[in-house]
């Protein structure tokens, strides 16, 4: 191990543009790759991240349907009345399943961030020449990766169902599929904030679970996500208006049933931006105060 | 080679500013670390702190648990904010050139910080890459390590199949990636067996000799820092009590240290007392004192100082149990600084993940 040390240090400094401009591309892409390899090395971690959302799909849209399309059999309340919907509950349904699983993820995002401050491995990038945002972004683009993929596996699974007549009409096609996709990984991104500020809070893995899953059923029950807004109690219809939840699964929704409505998928993308912002900046001032 | 140094202009004046610091590496002045406030109650962990670690030396910070050597080792590194007190690598001040130091250090920590789903290469793969080095030269640089460390059949293992000292050495090998100027230690040892840290010590020996690498080392054990250190402080209750090399430490003790135990009977507290005062009288006993089973006495010369004072216990009639001639260890040292025998408590893996916030 006789090496030159000069040398070394000489090839390090002489870097120093790349950091500037592609730098920090790296620093991310790095970070994003560490989190992806961990995720494809805990297969059953991944399998069970979809296996409870499509358990969900499946027996909520049996348990409810009945319900549903009794409910609904003269249309929509408050809609054009008219003949039973063109679509099964499972249609109106699968939006929500896909927020489901956006925020079941998201809500985990601060686990792996608790775990490397544990094991000390958050000190290795701590302590290596590199932006402290950077981590945090690519752990953030690692979490939206995973959430698109999961959004992805739900919408193709619910597609095969058509084969067996379930009737989803998937009026967008393949474009809203990417676009739902999207979606899902913005509003999961933007949600992580959330578990991640009380992780780097509380460092501990307990706590960041108990906050995350006592706020994600009322989020989803007292939004647009498992039933449309005119099927909602007024209380809950009122609520479900502040709730970010019910923007992201209308816009879906339209995508599934009717077509691109710009004006829901723009209210979802600015709903996901303003608590994105929020819920990230106190993240990311979180992160920043380690070792302060 | 030398020519295609590309440094900043800002670089070059920080270069200068660094040479300009007196050839010391690392330099630590009044530094002060308080935790809590704001309502919780203040501990003072690092008080008044102050010393200087120069180029290629090897320097060991020596204190029990809770003395305050991995919140200096933190500060040194950027890893954790001063709250008073100046702290320089190289030149560089921690706060307002922090990236610029975490180029050219590396840093070991207590808990082992490597990631048990990626394997040993990769593990320093990423690591490299993370400082920025051509994927070339990581590759190059990665399989220099592996096969250093001896974990070149493992490489390609996950890392949680790792023995403990094996995960040790891939930590270790974590902070060497880049070549860095100054390495940093926090406990590296702690909790390995014999064997595996007398490998651990002669790495770094070597890194020592042959990189010429400056390397800042804490421990709570006399026997590495004495094995390893060229010179050693000594801090307690986050205040350095002493400061040298550790033979000049051992040797202000004086060189010999004679202990003689007092037989028990009724007259031992009388025994005692007039043992204490023969010792004292004895020429080249520089200071003797009682401890609960008898006399000890320090002196330059032990063999000779020995007899003489056997001679006169003899003949004074002091009921004399036993006697023992021993050279001074850090153990010793510390003892006289802090009046305390240093006791090493073994930090349990359960507790690591709280170690990060030890004092």
């Amino acid at each position: 191990m006789v090496t030159d040390v000069g040398h070394a240090q000489r090839v390090i400094i002489g870097t120093r543009d790349e950091e500037s401009s592609g730098g920090v591309l790296t620093e991310v892409g790095l970070v994003t790759w560490r989190s992806l390899v961990k995720l494809t090395r805990t297969p059953v971690l991944l399998f069970f991240s979809l296996f409870m959302p499509l358990i969900w799909l499946v027996m909520f849209s049996q348990t409810f349907g009945t319900v549903f399309s009794s409910a609904t059999s003269g249309g929509l309340p408050g809609g054009p009345a008219a003949t039973p919907l063109p679509y099964d509950y499972v249609a109106v349904l699968l939006p929500g399943i896909t927020v489901m699983t956006a925020i079941q993820s998201a809500s985990q995002s601060g686990f792996g961030m608790v775990a490397d401050l544990e094991s000390g491995f958050m000190d290795k990038f701590f302590v290596a020449p590199i932006r402290r945002s950077s981590v945090l972004a690519g752990k953030l683009l690692a979490d939206g990766l995973r959430m698109a993929a999961q959004a992805g596996i739900i919408l193709g699974i619910a597609a095969i169902l058509t084969l067996f007549g379930w009737r989803i009409p998937f009026a967008t096609g393949v474009m809203g599929a990417v676009l739902i996709m999207l979606l899902a990984a913005a509003f999961g991104v933007a949600f992580s904030g959330l578990s991640n500020t009380v992780a780097l809070r509380t460092k501990n893995t307990e706590s960041t679970m108990m906050v995350s899953f006592s706020l994600t059923f009322p989020l989803l029950f007292l939004s647009t996500a498992m039933l449309p807004k005119a099927l909602l109690p007024s209380w809950v219809q009122s609520f479900s208006t502040v709730n970010p939840v019910s923007y992201m699964a209308d816009a879906a929704r339209a995508l599934i049933l009717t077509g691109f409505d710009w004006t829901a998928i723009g209210n979802a993308f600015l709903a996901i931006l303003a608590f994105g912002i929020v819920l990230n900046g106190l993240a990311i001032m979180a992160f920043r105060a380690q070792g302060k | 080679m030398s020519a295609a140094v590309t440094l900043r202009p800002e670089a070059k004046k920080k270069a200068a500013m660094s040479r300009a610091s007196k050839d010391s590496v690392i330099d630590v002045q009044h530094l002060v670390k308080v935790y809590g406030g704001r309502g919780q109650e203040e501990i003072k962990a690092v008080n008044d702190v102050s010393f200087s670690v120069g180029e290629g030396e090897f320097f060991g910070f020596l204190g029990p648990n809770g003395a305050g050597k991995t919140t200096v080792i933190r500060i040194i590194t950027t890893l954790l904010a001063k709250t008073s007190g100046s702290v320089h690598v190289a030149g560089l001040d921690v706060e307002r050139d922090g990236l610029d130091i975490r180029r050219m250090i590396g840093y070991t920590g207590q808990s082992i910080g490597v990631d048990g789903e990626l394997t040993g290469r990769e593990n320093l793969w990423l690591i490299g890459r993370l400082y920025h080095m051509p994927k070339s030269l990581v590759d190059e640089r990665v399989e220099e390590l592996l096969e250093v460390l001896q974990l070149k059949d493992a490489a390609d293992r996950r890392a949680y199949t790792y023995s403990g000292g094996m995960r040790r050495r891939l930590d270790l090998g974590a902070g060497l990636v880049h070549h860095p100027r100054v390495l940093f230690l926090d406990e590296p040892t702690t909790g390995l067996d014999p064997q595996t840290r007398a490998a651990v010590w002669e790495y770094l020996r070597r890194l020592h000799r042959e990189e010429k690498m400056t390397i800042f080392l804490t421990t709570q054990y006399m026997e590495e820092a004495d094995q390893l250190c060229q010179r050693i402080a000594i801090i307690d209750l986050g205040k350095i009590v002493a400061e040298g090399s550790p033979a000049e430490l051992k040797a202000a003790i004086g060189a010999d240290i004679i202990t003689v135990r007092i037989t028990r009977d009724e007259a031992f507290e009388q025994s005692r007392n007039r043992a204490l005062e023969i010792a004292r009288t004895v020429s080249g006993v520089s200071r003797a004192s009682i401890f609960d089973e008898g006399v000890s006495a320090y002196t330059a010369d032990g063999g000779a100082t020995l007899l003489e004072v056997l001679r006169r216990l003899d003949a004074e009639k002091v009921p004399v149990h036993q006697v023992a001639l021993a050279h001074p260890t850090l153990d010793e040292v510390f003892l006289q600084h802090t009046g305390r025998q240093m006791r090493v408590e073994e930090v349990k893996p359960m507790s690591r993940s709280f170690g990060r916030r030890r004092r």
